[in-house]
């Protein structure tokens, strides 16, 4: 086991580093410069350069700039709120973004997981037919377009919720972009828990403790949805990370202040620096949940710890 | 089982005196009527067509993908003449008109309430026909959907053939090989699976000029992980097999074991890939258009028109239906088709 976390946790620590390098190309090659102000001359440009270490030597400023990382300093915002840190500018729009995020994912674990279980037990009715057709669309279609239609009905025509983010409101502000954002995971999740669940529900152990007089709700709950439970933590992790795909325009759409509108704000006024450190939060708490769930699935089930140490 | 009954059943089973000679060396003894195989793309057809949403996905595909070739062509309009007087313009069609939908008029809401009106008569335009109605410049939405269909495919196919082409012969020659090879090739596989692909395509387009080039090599870069995946598996499963072994005994190369022996017979998986990357393909370029990033205008593609829809959604929202609809309807379609293929291709989701 601990050679398994080990492994893990250095395979983690290598993308990591994979990622900063990647980005810190990625930023030499940005075309322009920040400081492409008609207004500058060429002297004022070096004293420019040299305030931000922009005149040193590519390998110094690549050490430099994986220190100020992993310390948390992600240096100032050359554009979008002019030398401000990025930390701050992060730490204030981080956690209505989060907020927003774990309602999404329980609101689609919970509904998908009802209705990948009813799916699975009333199997080739009319009411699997049902739970089949919402769970293809939630694949099908992308999570801003319900995000349009929610916020068109709900918002504009009937007035329920605000169609625009409200600090004032901000619990009725986040029902519509979590509905919109939870769709694709609901549908994932009821599609795996009914696969799943079929499979179980045709297994031996199944048949012996039926056999053994057990059933109904301790039946399905106790013996079968425990075991296909497992698999699900794993397809749970790259969803929450489609979240955060998702939230960039949904963000957008319904002008929540949070990290995916301010990436999308960096992108389109050329702040690389906020693009680089959003990216790097980005790809840091992806690796992180990564890890986490690779750890979680290895002690829940230990067929794949052993068949990993194998490989 | 049904077609040992059918045969049983014919009238060949009158049975005369030749039937009961022996028939020594001839050929006939080699053919097995009652269980001959059937060949293995019928019987995957057969399955396919069995499976009803599969089916509905594939016309669906097939009507779109026609529309996007011939549909810009089908009236005057080209998807990028401007014409400011003719701006906003409901949809219009001939002949259906007469009925009262589709006649050019839509609701305005305003804060004294609501009210119709018609572009069409206010403009004295009485012989203009926008099928799909014009947007804020007065291009023609019909064309522009098609026309933004036809370059969301394009990007789609061509990422997803040549993820397909990338992926597949890492997965390939990593699990044929195995070893320290498998080890080295799968470590970089995981570090780059490890890197968010959001981020990667967001920076390369920063980095690179937009276009469809542009769009599809962002995508090669982060698509063909899962492929490479499926491929391994299917290796590590089928190079133990004697058919293998035979090949290798007769001298073949590695290259060509893996290309011509093991590739065939894989090739089922692979293309069930293939079909559930192009809709993911689609959905990251629309979701790149929406951002910023996606094709320049005036070219559009079924993302950058509902970026455009998206700003006039409240007062003009039939500017913003026909590209959703066509992509909602393209992914969906390109998903089922890619279902019944799963199941058709691997006998183990028959019964689910």
């Amino acid at each position: 086991m601990r050679r398994y976390v080990l492994k893990r946790v250095l395979t983690a620590v290598f993308t990591l580093l994979a990622i900063l390098l990647v980005l810190f190309i990625l930023m030499q090659l940005m075309p322009g410069s920040p400081f492409n102000d008609e207004k500058l001359n060429a002297d004022q440009r070096a004293l420019l350069y040299a305030k931000y270490g922009l005149d040193q030597p590519v390998p110094v400023q690549f050490l430099r700039y994986v220190g100020n990382m992993l310390r948390g300093d992600f240096g100032v915002s050359y554009k979008i709120s002019k030398n401000t840190p990025i930390s701050q500018l992060i730490a204030s729009r981080l956690p209505i973004s989060i907020r927003i995020g774990l309602f999404a994912v329980t609101i689609g674990a919970l509904i998908g997981l009802v209705l990948g279980l009813v799916a699975a037990l009333f199997h080739d009715t009319f009411i699997d037919t049902i739970a089949t057709i919402i769970s293809v669309i939630g694949v099908s279609v992308p999570s801003y377009v319900f995000a349009l239609a929610l916020s068109f009905e709900f918002g504009f025509k009937l007035s329920w919720f605000p169609m625009l983010f409200n600090s004032q409101h901000e619990l009725a502000s986040s029902v519509l972009p979590s509905v919109s954002l939870s769709m694709f995971t609901m549908a994932s999740i009821a599609r795996f828990t009914r696969s799943e669940m079929m499979e179980v529900l045709g297994s031996e152990y199944m048949l012996l403790a039926e056999s053994k007089g057990i059933s109904g709700g301790a039946l399905i709950f106790r013996h079968a949805l425990r075991n296909a439970l497992i698999p699900i933590i794993t397809v749970l992790a790259p969803l929450i990370v489609d979240l955060m795909t998702g939230s960039l325009v949904v963000e957008k759409i319904f002008a929540i202040p949070g990290v995916g509108s301010l990436l999308v704000n960096a992108i389109q006024s050329n702040d690389y620096n906020v693009v680089i450190s959003l990216s790097f939060i980005y790809s840091a708490m992806y690796i992180a949940i990564m890890l986490v769930v690779d750890i979680l699935y290895g002690i829940i089930d230990p067929r794949i710890r052993l068949a990993k140490e194998g490989d | 089982m049904a077609d040992f009954v059918e045969i049983n059943s014919t009238p060949e089973d009158n049975f005369t005196e030749a039937d009961f000679k022996l028939k020594n060396n001839v050929e006939d003894i080699m053919i097995d009527t009652n269980f001959a195989s059937q060949s293995f793309w019928k019987e995957v057809g057969a399955q396919f067509i069995k499976k009803k949403s599969a089916v509905f996905g594939l016309i669906a595909i097939i009507i779109i993908t026609v529309l996007a070739i011939i549909g810009p062509g089908m009236n005057e309009y080209s998807y990028s003449d401007q014409d400011l007087l003719k701006k906003n313009f409901a949809p219009r069609i001939p002949g259906i008109e007469s009925v009262g939908i589709f006649d050019g008029t839509e609701k305005i809401s305003t804060t004294t309430g609501t009210k119709e009106i018609n572009y069409y008569e206010e403009q004295k335009q009485p012989d203009v026909y926008f099928w799909f109605g014009s947007d804020n410049f007065g291009r023609d939405i019909w064309t522009r959907t098609w026309s933004g269909a036809r370059v969301s495919l394009i990007i789609a196919v061509a990422a997803a053939i040549i993820d397909m082409l990338i992926g597949m012969s890492y997965g390939l020659i990593s699990g044929y090989f195995g070893g320290r090879v498998d080890m080295v090739m799968q470590r970089i596989l995981e570090v780059s699976n490890g890197i968010p692909r959001l981020v990667i395509v967001t920076l390369l387009l920063l980095v690179l000029n937009p276009g469809i080039i542009t769009i599809v090599f962002a995508l090669m870069l982060t698509e063909w992980i899962g492929m490479s995946r499926i491929a391994r598996a299917e290796m590590l499963k089928l190079k133990e097999q004697e058919f293998v072994l035979a090949s290798r005994t007769l001298g073949a190369r590695p290259l060509f074991i893996i290309f011509k022996e093991v590739l065939p017979n894989i090739i089922g998986p692979i293309i069930t890939q293939v079909m559930f990357s192009i809709p993911t393909a689609i959905f990251t370029e629309a979701f790149l258009s929406f951002v910023g990033l996606g094709i320049p205008v005036p070219q559009c593609s079924l993302g950058s028109l509902i970026s455009e829809g998206f700003n006039s959604f409240t007062t003009h929202p039939y500017q913003i239906v026909p590209p959703i609809i066509v992509m909602a309807l393209l992914m969906l379609s390109f998903n089922l088709v890619a279902d019944g293929m799963r199941e058709a291709l691997d006998p183990k989701f028959k019964e689910m």
